[in-house]
């Protein structure tokens, strides 16, 4: 105990304080019946009237405010009944007044050492203040909520648990108002407020079946006046019988084979479409590939046939200039041999072409040598066998000149050979070249005679067309 | 019978950490022993 004038210890018995002398019977009364609300406030505590024994310490603690264990015990009475900053304040200014040895210290550092319980409290207190402005606002879902929220992280609240139950006794929930408060009555067994909401709804709930039942009849039953009779009515008939049940089997079945035909089978079938669709587009691909690839073998068959048809050409050339070399030895040969008609032979199988420039000088000079005697010869031969009348024998010599040289000796030759052909009676190979005769060599006796000739055969020609007209036309005998 | 309306003026908001200072501070912490402390006082002065 001590002076409240020196902050002295005072003694249990004397009125005057040791320290400063001065009367402290009625201080020592004060603080007497400040410690004895301290214990009633302790016994409340102690059997959960947390309400009852926070009403006592505060009084106790108006006597005497520096009745530490009153003031911590009425920390932790708020911190039961989850007001946890209204703990901490009575817990501070405990410290405040007596620094050491003082649980207040203890139950300060706990709770700040707790960043999560701190971060409860917190919360809470946000979501009850919330919950609160939303009742105010009228908006008793919302703060239901919001309440629930609360209770879920602090189920110690009773403020939380009065609210809610406040809230569901004004929305007729009585039961859920109940448990509610059956709840908050665990946490403080004599709260005056829980008590009254409690019989509040225990009335309500022994009227409840009364009222349910009138809601009941006013929901089975309408009433309306018509004239002066007020009739009372069933507000749903009911009708059994077999044929209205089948009726409405019938429609329920139309209306399902509707909302199939309707909204299943379109989708079906757009389902179905799709899918060909996808089947349609992936063949496709598959084909353009197809294509692809035969016009790429395609491109390669044609480049190979071609590479053929050059290796082929480069072989026929290679017979070719092959050939004409081995001619154009046989001719050498054969005129070294002095067999001129051989050597003509040979050479006019031979291509000059194809033979390099040397070749084709040897080519040139032994052709013009083996040209110029084989002509003679034949020109000689041919001369012998007209004269001795053997017109075949002349016409071959003379034409084995007219394949070297039409103009030999001057046009004798050919003008020999039209002669021979004249002779043997082949007028048509006359006319030919009695022709070249009269082109080549005009205003000359020879070209005269060639055109004596065709004129002549022009006329029997024309004879011959005119008989055989006559003989076509002619009635059959 | 509960009038909700009246009812809800009962309830306060809680503190919120935030204001717990403020709250020390403004605390009344005025008791007895200061009030006959007071009295004691002003007799003697008179």
């Amino acid at each position: 105990m001590i002076c409240v004038y020196c902050g002295g210890e005072l003694k249990p018995k004397g009125d005057r304080c040791p320290g400063c002398g001065r009367n402290v019977r009625m201080i020592k009364k004060l603080i007497a019946t400040s410690n004895a609300l301290y214990n009633e406030g302790l016994k409340r505590a102690l059997i959960r009237d947390l309400s009852g024994a926070a009403d006592v310490l505060r009084t106790s603690l108006k006597l005497y405010k520096l009745n530490i264990p009153a003031r911590n015990l009425l920390g932790l009475v708020y911190f039961e009944m989850g007001e946890g900053v209204r703990a901490m304040s009575e817990w501070v200014i405990s410290k405040n007044f007596l620094p050491e040895d003082n649980p207040a210290g203890r139950y300060l550092n706990e709770i700040q050492n707790s960043p999560a319980q701190l971060e409860v409290i917190n919360q809470t207190t946000k979501k009850y203040n919330q919950a609160l402005l939303y009742c105010r606002q009228d908006s008793s879902d919302l703060a239901v909520i919001q309440l629930k929220k609360v209770l879920s992280v602090n189920p110690k609240m009773v403020r939380a648990h009065q609210l809610l139950a406040l809230l569901y006794i004004q929305e007729q929930r009585y039961d859920q108002a109940k448990k509610t408060l059956r709840n908050a009555l665990k946490l403080d067994g004599s709260n005056v407020t829980t008590l009254r909401y409690l019989k509040e709804c225990n009335l309500a709930l022994k009227h409840e079946p009364d009222r349910k039942k009138k809601e009941k009849q006013n929901r089975e039953l309408i009433s309306y006046a018509s004239g002066n009779d007020t009739i009372i009515q069933p507000v749903k008939l009911r009708d059994n019988t077999a044929l209205t049940t089948v009726l409405n089997i019938l429609i329920g079945v139309g209306i399902g084979v509707l909302i199939t035909w309707f909204l299943v089978v379109p989708g079906v079938k757009t389902s179905v479409r799709n899918e060909m669709n996808v089947q349609v587009t992936a063949a496709n691909e598959t084909i353009a590939d197809k294509e692809q690839t035969i016009l790429s073998l395609q491109n390669q068959v044609d480049q190979m046939e071609s590479q053929i048809e050059a290796a082929k050409l480069g072989e026929e050339e290679s017979d070719t200039r092959l050939t004409s070399y081995q001619q154009l030895l046989n001719a050498y040969v054969a005129y070294a041999n002095e067999d001129v008609d051989a050597a003509g032979v040979a050479l006019a199988s031979v291509n000059a072409d194809y033979l390099d420039t040397s070749a084709q000088d040897a080519y040139e000079t032994i052709n013009t040598q083996v040209n110029e005697q084989y002509m003679d010869a034949a020109y000689h031969a041919g001369d012998a066998a007209y004269n001795e009348g053997r017109y075949d024998d002349a016409i071959q010599e003379f034409l084995k000149i007219m394949v070297l040289d039409e103009t030999y000796h001057s046009g004798d030759a050919l003008y020999s050979l039209a002669q021979a052909y004249s002779k043997n009676g082949d007028d048509q190979n006359a006319a030919t070249y009695y022709r070249k005769i009269a082109t080549l060599y005009p205003d000359t006796q020879r070209a005269r005679t060639a055109e004596r000739f065709l004129a002549e055969y022009a006329d029997t020609a024309e004879d011959q067309e005119a008989e055989d007209t006559t003989a076509e036309t002619a009635p059959a005998e | 019978m509960i009038d909700f309306e009246e009812e809800l003026k009962n309830y306060e908001p809680s503190l919120e950490i935030e204001e717990a200072v403020d709250n020390i501070y403004s605390h009344d912490l005025t008791d007895l022993t200061d009030i006959f402390r007071e009295m004691l006082e002003e007799s003697r002065r008179a």
